[in-house]
């Protein structure tokens, strides 16, 4: 019996020892990564840049896609290094948290579907007709405004299951913006914005989780960022631009789209890149930001982020092309760069690059 | 009261009462046996197929990769919120059970803890978030184990309170006779008498600690590569692994969360077996 008993208080004792060496090991190690939090949208890209980034420069970058609107709220309470949200915040905002916010990159919003026995990829769609398929008005794939669309294919008589992003959302954010430009029933009874009532269909959390609503729903119709409909062999229907034209998603058009973009006079760099006009152009297309707390507690880690920022800027290019992200041209990074000198720490600014 | 008489009708409706009641319940056990049966199938099965030795020892990645910054990032918080939460509980549950015995204080104290034992994890997150994380200025391993330590306690205090009284107060008595102090005897000779009872307490506490989701997301946040630091920044675990490669769109990290599953199932039930085992050898050894 007392054999037993030692037995057993030395193995409790020898597991209490083994997590206490555990944990001090975790203490122990450096702490050179810096923290994100946001949309979804560019989750994609930021989490390849931050594998090459880590690769050479050894710091890293823990990035977690919790929505956009989560993120705004962790950088507000300064849980985090910097926030991200594809919705530019409100200039208001902004400045009652003291917040910086800049762009990052460019991606563009697609309208993804999955009908058996049909090409979703040659399926054409006008921004009305997805509107009113979110309204609620149309409900089957055979409706004859869809088949009007489509002459030459046969559409099953399957109910239309609408997916929507059930977190706040920048994704939605530039979707519901769309759709707002393109229908007034959409602009008087939705609204645009990053979390609004839909009035049909399902709704599921973050860019990933209405990709795979859409994938396993026969009859789904969603909206996702265009690298996750890329990367997981998602049907992704033509749309009709604001000058008529017929478009597939693809970086060149998605291009086309952000070289309208207007951001000299754009407050807070909050340039708009949706329903431009332009043959070629994409329709739903959109800078995604980050946001940066003005005065840091720690200067040094928001040098981190800028540092990383700055890479990116430089060396990020190849992944963006993979993924179909457009970076942001040369000046408005340099611009970018400028605005970083707001950034201040002890009252210097936290960027090299100042004068 | 005189015996009645043998009435054959009566006993036929009595015996075929009593073997329609023994084939639902018969019929229920087996329908529990079935269903944990089934689950357990489904997870080997799928938790197979993105089975390999990677899993162990590559983190995760946007492509392919492992589990092991999650399963070390379990471990580590678990580890540590049991280090916490454990000796909290005890001394919790052998008050309880020793020194406040029936007094009102003691009653108000079981009674908070049987709340705590039954709140919403996803409540303890938040409240750890509160006056962790907001504090401290960033998320942490060491809140995400704050947060499983709080849900630890209630759950060891209760378990260490019920084996604590059922030490016969032959022992007690037989101790203080001996010209012990209370406190020698509750440290001497309750706590070894019941000690294997505790263990298992601990072990139970650990197991439920281990699949927790909900208290983790709003403090250790998670992280796709190691943790850099146990104070700073977001960790990884198990469950927050599974509820992000759950819901992605790729078969491949689908089949990573299912094997996620598995290996804390197979945790938890190596843990469960552990506890069993040992009580068995402490039960035995005492009865020698």
């Amino acid at each position: 019996m007392k054999f037993m008993k030692n037995q057993l208080r030395r193995t409790a004792v020898g597991a209490i020892a083994a997590i206490a060496a555990l944990t001090s090991f975790g203490a122990v190690a450096s702490a050179d990564e810096i923290t994100g939090a946001g949309a979804t949208f560019p989750q994609p890209v930021y989490t390849r840049w931050a594998e090459q980034y880590a690769a050479s420069n050894g710091d890293t970058l823990n990035y977690q896609g919790i929505g956009s609107g989560a993120g705004t709220t962790q950088i507000i309470n300064r849980t985090v290094d910097f926030g991200a949200s594809d919705a530019p915040v409100a200039p208001e905002r902004l400045a009652s948290n003291n917040l910086l916010q800049f762009p990052a990159v460019i991606g563009a919003v697609v309208v993804s579907v999955n009908i058996a026995g049909v090409n979703g990829n040659d399926l054409h769609l006008t921004g009305p007709v997805v509107a009113d398929i979110y309204l609620g008005r149309i409900r089957m794939w055979n409706d004859r405004r869809i088949a009007a669309l489509n002459p030459g294919v046969t559409l099953p008589a399957v109910a239309i299951a609408p997916v929507y992003r059930a977190d706040s959302s920048g994704t939605t954010s530039i979707f519901t913006s769309y759709l707002g430009a393109v229908s007034l029933a959409f602009q008087t009874t939705i609204g645009a914005g990053s979390s609004v009532s839909w009035r049909a269909g399902i709704g599921a959390p973050g860019n990933a989780g209405v990709a795979g609503a859409i994938r396993n729903t026969n009859g789904a119709i969603g909206y996702v960022e265009y690298a996750y409909a890329t990367e997981n062999n998602m049907a992704t229907p033509q749309l009709q631009n604001r000058s008529g034209a017929w478009v597939r998603p693809n970086s060149a058009a998605f291009a086309a789209a952000a070289a309208t973009a207007n951001w000299a006079s754009a407050p807070n760099m909050a340039a708009s890149m949706i329903n431009t006009a332009g043959q070629a152009n994409w329709p739903i297309v959109s800078a995604t930001y980050i946001l940066l707390p003005k005065n840091p507690t720690d200067g040094a880690r928001s040098l981190k982020v800028m540092r990383f920022f700055d890479w990116a800027f430089n060396n990020g290019q190849p992944a963006a092309d993979q993924l179909h992200y457009i970076m942001l041209p040369e000046s408005v990074r340099a611009q970018v760069r400028q605005r970083w000198c707001q950034v201040r720490s002890n009252g210097q600014p936290v960027w090299s690059g100042c004068h | 009261m005189s015996i009645q008489p043998f009435n054959a009708a009566n006993y036929v409706r009595r015996r075929t009462f009593s073997l329609i009641m023994d084939m639902i319940c018969t019929l229920a056990a087996m329908l529990g046996l079935v269903l944990l049966a089934l689950i357990l199938f489904t997870l080997i099965q799928r938790g197979m197929a993105g089975f390999s030795l990677s899993v162990f020892t590559e983190p995760m990645r946007s492509q392919g990769g492992g589990l092991s910054n999650a399963i070390m990032g379990t471990l580590m918080q678990a580890g540590l919120g049991i280090a916490i939460g454990a000796p909290l509980g005890m001394a919790a549950g052998i008050y309880l059970a020793e020194v406040g015995r029936g007094s009102r204080f003691a009653s108000v104290v079981r009674f908070v803890n049987d709340i705590l034992l039954s709140a919403p994890s996803v409540l303890i997150g938040l409240f750890v978030y509160q006056i962790v994380v907001i504090p401290m200025g960033n998320f942490s391993g060491f809140a995400g184990a704050v947060a499983l330590a709080l849900l630890a306690m209630p759950v060891i205090a209760r378990t260490t309170e019920d084996i604590v009284k059922l030490v016969p107060d032959s022992y007690r008595e037989g101790s203080t006779a001996l010209g012990a102090r209370d406190s020698t005897t509750i440290s001497r000779v309750v706590v070894p008498a019941a000690f294997g009872g505790i263990l298992t307490g601990i072990l139970l506490a650990v197991a439920r600690i281990s699949g927790e989701t909900a208290p983790l997301l709003f403090t250790s946040f998670g992280n796709y590569g190691h943790a850099s630091s146990m104070f700073e920044g977001g960790m990884a675990s198990l469950p927050w692994a599974i509820y992000t490669y759950a819901k992605q769109p790729s078969n491949e990290l689908n089949n990573l969360a299912w094997t996620g599953a598995l290996v804390i199932t197979v945790g938890v039930l190596l843990l469960n077996v552990l506890s069993r085992v040992s009580h068995y050898l402490v039960s035995r050894g005492r009865s020698q």
